[in-house]
């Protein structure tokens, strides 16, 4: 039972849950108190203690019963044969005399409603390559094809035929009607316990996989060597630390209270002490700042500009107001995408209203857009963050709107994945660094936290 | 002492003494925060009854229930404690005679200021100690329920220092010493979910999540908060509180809600609920413009055909 429940553990954690050491503790004593004969207390002691988050509820929901069964075999229907007179079991065995070797033996198991040996199971799973699968979302598919490799849809076919000569040989119809329903309750029984066995094995798997690469060595993978599956992993590291940021944010916007000081709040504070000013207060300057990005979101950039923006989103409590832009050739507006808490969903649903095409990116033209429509957003206040590779393709860099535009902001902030040895070719880099406040170089996750951070923090 | 708390049954029947029906996993869940011995986090849409719930384990316990409201800035002198400042003023006013008494015989400044610091701990005593209810929990000489509101409004800064608080009940106060709890409280904390709580704190609760209730269990509260309702008409009400619920809206009805306009039903002694009953008490239910106006559309009438407008100038209706 103990090791049964570190897979269960060991499988959220691979569905990407995170639960500590110090919960599965607790979650063992939780499991000694309540006891396993309950099977729904011990479930709740389980899910109590390992999942503290309601958007994770569902995962754990979905990998109990595969770990714990969901209490009871698959139905079967029972044997069609126990009931049936001598003249019916000849007729059946007449009928079935007509099908060839191999779909016989088949059609009289199910007429018998066993269920599949853990022998026949294992054997299947050999087949159709079930031991190699570590995604739960391939329970439904590998079940259909072990389905298929026990001639299901054959069978299927085979049943109404049966069916058919049962009727011509003079079985009475409700009798006919009868077998067919029993037989069809045995198919779904062993269709319940094949989608259980995968299930099972899929989450076993997946317990047993080593754990992934570790963050550390992914964090300082650049961008473009991600592959697609670690990409996610990041996106989720990215609320992590964002929810770390946070905390050390609003630290220091607390404590950066200084300089103006608020003579109401003060005789109302000091009241209690005979007016002596003994607590002096200060007015509560406003740091956070406003910020407007504009991300490059060509096929190059899109993923940098993409964690760029869930950090900017997770972190919206930190900040007084975001305008986000994203361009490949033209500019748009997105901030309207993000008004869900939900940063991944709104990124992609912006990338697949701007579909990147082949060598169009123009920065250019975008700003000549963000000239256009959207220059009041910039103001005394605001940080201009710029998020791209500055690669136009011999587009016009237009920098004499970019230095207007820096010169509103207050601060203008480049983020570039290249270092500035690599600045030339179609790079116009060198054309807008001397126009910003701070050009960063973030190649990787790490390199975005710490600009991120950075950014905040003056 | 007897403990009501001794199996997941008995809460739940003692829970149900209070007048808070507990499904079967709420009971679980807080059997096992009571022997583990550790904090309940409660998470879900506002107004399901997280609150009322650690009301209902205080009543049941028959503990006392400490509350502490979280809300933007509230700081450990708000939470924790505060020196009375007045009220050692207003002391040393009124004892300045025996003061005096005191240190008038002394011969030198030196003997005077010993003198006075032997006397010291007279005015940092417990006595002039302003328990919030964090330090109320921790010295309270009976056990307690020590209920922290909405957590997720508080500050991250004031969670980890909450921590601190959770993790072993006690707090230092420099000028006392370190206080440590008689007894631990038995903690529930709550949490709409507006903001991420941080990982560490999640680490050292239990969690328990509280949905909108199915048709029975709503039914069930409704017959037993407001047993004035006609039980044709309370099913009626559930059926189309939940039904509202369903339709994408920008605040859902909460059972609190479901519970108000069933009083409000009781006191316009409604007998059905037909269209009037509907107009008349829907905003008891429906807490958005906008919302108001969906539910109108969709369960009520189709707007009606713009004639007059109304006193703002403009066409009532949609």
């Amino acid at each position: 039972m103990e090791s049964r429940i570190l897979q269960l553990i060991a499988a959220l954690r691979a569905s990407g849950v995170r639960v500590s050491l110090a919960e599965s503790a607790e979650a063992f004593s939780a499991v000694d108190l309540m006891g396993i004969q309950h099977r729904d207390h011990f479930r709740l002691s389980l899910r109590t203690t390992l999942i503290k988050d309601s958007r994770d509820l569902p995962v754990f929901d979905k990998l109990f019963p595969l770990f714990f069964g969901n209490g009871q075999p698959p139905m079967m229907g029972g044997n069609p044969t126990d009931d049936m007179t001598p003249e019916e079991a000849q007729q059946l065995a007449d009928a079935l005399r007509e099908f060839a070797q191999s779909l016989r033996q088949r059609m009289e198991r199910l007429m018998n409603g066993e269920q599949l040996s853990r022998q026949e199971l294992e054997t299947l799973a050999q087949m159709v390559g079930l031991n190699k699968a570590e995604d739960l979302r391939h329970q439904e598919w590998m079940t259909q094809r072990m389905m298929r490799a026990l001639a299901f849809p054959e069978v299927r076919e085979a049943l109404r035929e049966l069916m058919e000569q049962l009727q011509q040989m003079g079985m009475s119809k409700e009798r006919v009607e009868q077998i067919r329903d029993q037989i069809q309750q045995n198919m779904q029984g062993i269709e319940d316990q094949l989608r259980q066995f995968a299930g099972e094995r899929i989450a076993e798997n997946m317990s047993e996989q080593p754990p992934s690469e570790s963050m550390d060595n992914l964090m300082n993978r650049p961008f473009h060597a991600l592959a697609d599956d670690e990409k996610k992993i990041l996106q989720r590291e990215v609320k992590r630390i964002a929810a770390a940021l946070r905390t050390r944010i609003a630290l220091r916007q607390k404590r950066a209270k200084s300089g103006h000081l608020d003579p109401k709040s003060t005789i109302r504070t000091n009241l209690k002490y005979h007016g002596v000013p003994m607590e002096i207060k200060y007015r509560d300057r406003t740091r956070k700042p406003r910020i407007v990005v504009i991300c490059d979101v060509s096929t190059s950039m899109r993923f940098c500009s993409e964690l760029m923006l869930s950090f900017l989103f997770a972190l919206q409590g930190q900040i007084s107001k975001t305008h986000a832009f994203a361009f490949i050739d033209h500019l748009e507006y997105i901030s309207g995408d993000f008004s869900g808490s939900d940063a991944d969903a709104a990124v992609s649903s912006v990338l697949v209203r701007m579909p990147s095409g082949h060598y169009n990116t123009d920065l250019g033209w975008s700003l000549n857009d963000f000239n256009n429509e959207y220059l009041n957003t910039l103001n005394g206040q605001t940080t201009l963050i710029v998020v791209g590779d500055g690669r136009n393709n011999y587009n016009d860099p237009r920098t004499d709107i970019f230095s207007l535009m820096a010169r509103r902001a207050s601060r203008t902030i480049w983020l570039n994945p290249e270092p500035p040895l690599m600045w030339h070719g179609d790079s116009d880099m060198p054309k807008y660094a001397p126009l910003c406040n701070n050009v960063l170089k973030v190649g990787n996750l790490k390199e975005l936290a710490s600009a991120v951070d950075e950014l905040l923090s003056s | 002492m007897n403990n009501p708390f001794e199996s997941t049954g008995r809460v739940k029947a003692s829970l149900n003494e209070q007048k808070y029906i507990a499904s079967d996993e709420i009971a679980t869940i807080v059997f096992l925060a009571q022997k583990l011995g550790k904090p309940l986090l409660t998470e879900g849409p506002a107004g399901v009854g997280k609150t009322e719930l650690s009301k209902a384990i205080a009543g049941a316990t028959g503990r006392e229930l400490i509350r502490l409201q979280c809300y933007e800035g509230l700081d450990e002198s708000k939470a924790l404690y505060e020196w009375e400042y007045s009220k050692q003023l207003l002391y040393t006013q009124l004892l300045r005679d025996k003061l005096n008494d005191t240190l008038g015989k002394s011969e030198s400044l030196a003997e005077a200021a010993d003198k006075l610091a032997k006397e010291e701990d007279v005015f940092f005593s417990s006595r002039f100690l302003l328990q919030r209810p964090l330090l109320k929990a921790i010295l309270c000489d009976q056990p307690t329920v020590l209920l922290i509101d909405e957590i997720d409004r508080a500050d991250a800064e004031f969670e980890a220092f909450l921590l601190e608080v959770l993790s072993d009940f006690q707090v230092s106060v420099p000028e006392l010493g370190t206080l440590t709890a008689k007894h631990r409280p038995f903690v529930v904390l709550t949490s709409n979910n507006t903001r991420e709580l941080s990982e560490a704190l999640k680490r050292r609760c239990l969690y328990l999540f509280i949905d909108y209730p199915s048709l029975q269990e709503e039914l069930a509260v409704v017959r037993l908060k407001v047993p004035d309702l006609s039980p044709k008409l309370a099913q009626q009400a559930v059926e189309f509180v939940q039904k509202l619920r369903n339709t994408e809206m920008r605040k859902s009805p909460s059972i609190s809600e479901t519970l108000d306009w069933a009083n409000a039903l009781v006191a316009l002694n409604a007998k059905s609920l037909d269209k009037q009953t509907l107009e008349d008490t829907l905003s008891v239910l429906v807490k958005h413009e906008s919302d108001l106006q969906k539910a109108r559309r969709q369960f009520i009438a189709p707007p009606p055909a713009r004639g007059k407008p109304d006193e703002f100038g403009r066409f009532s209706g949609n």
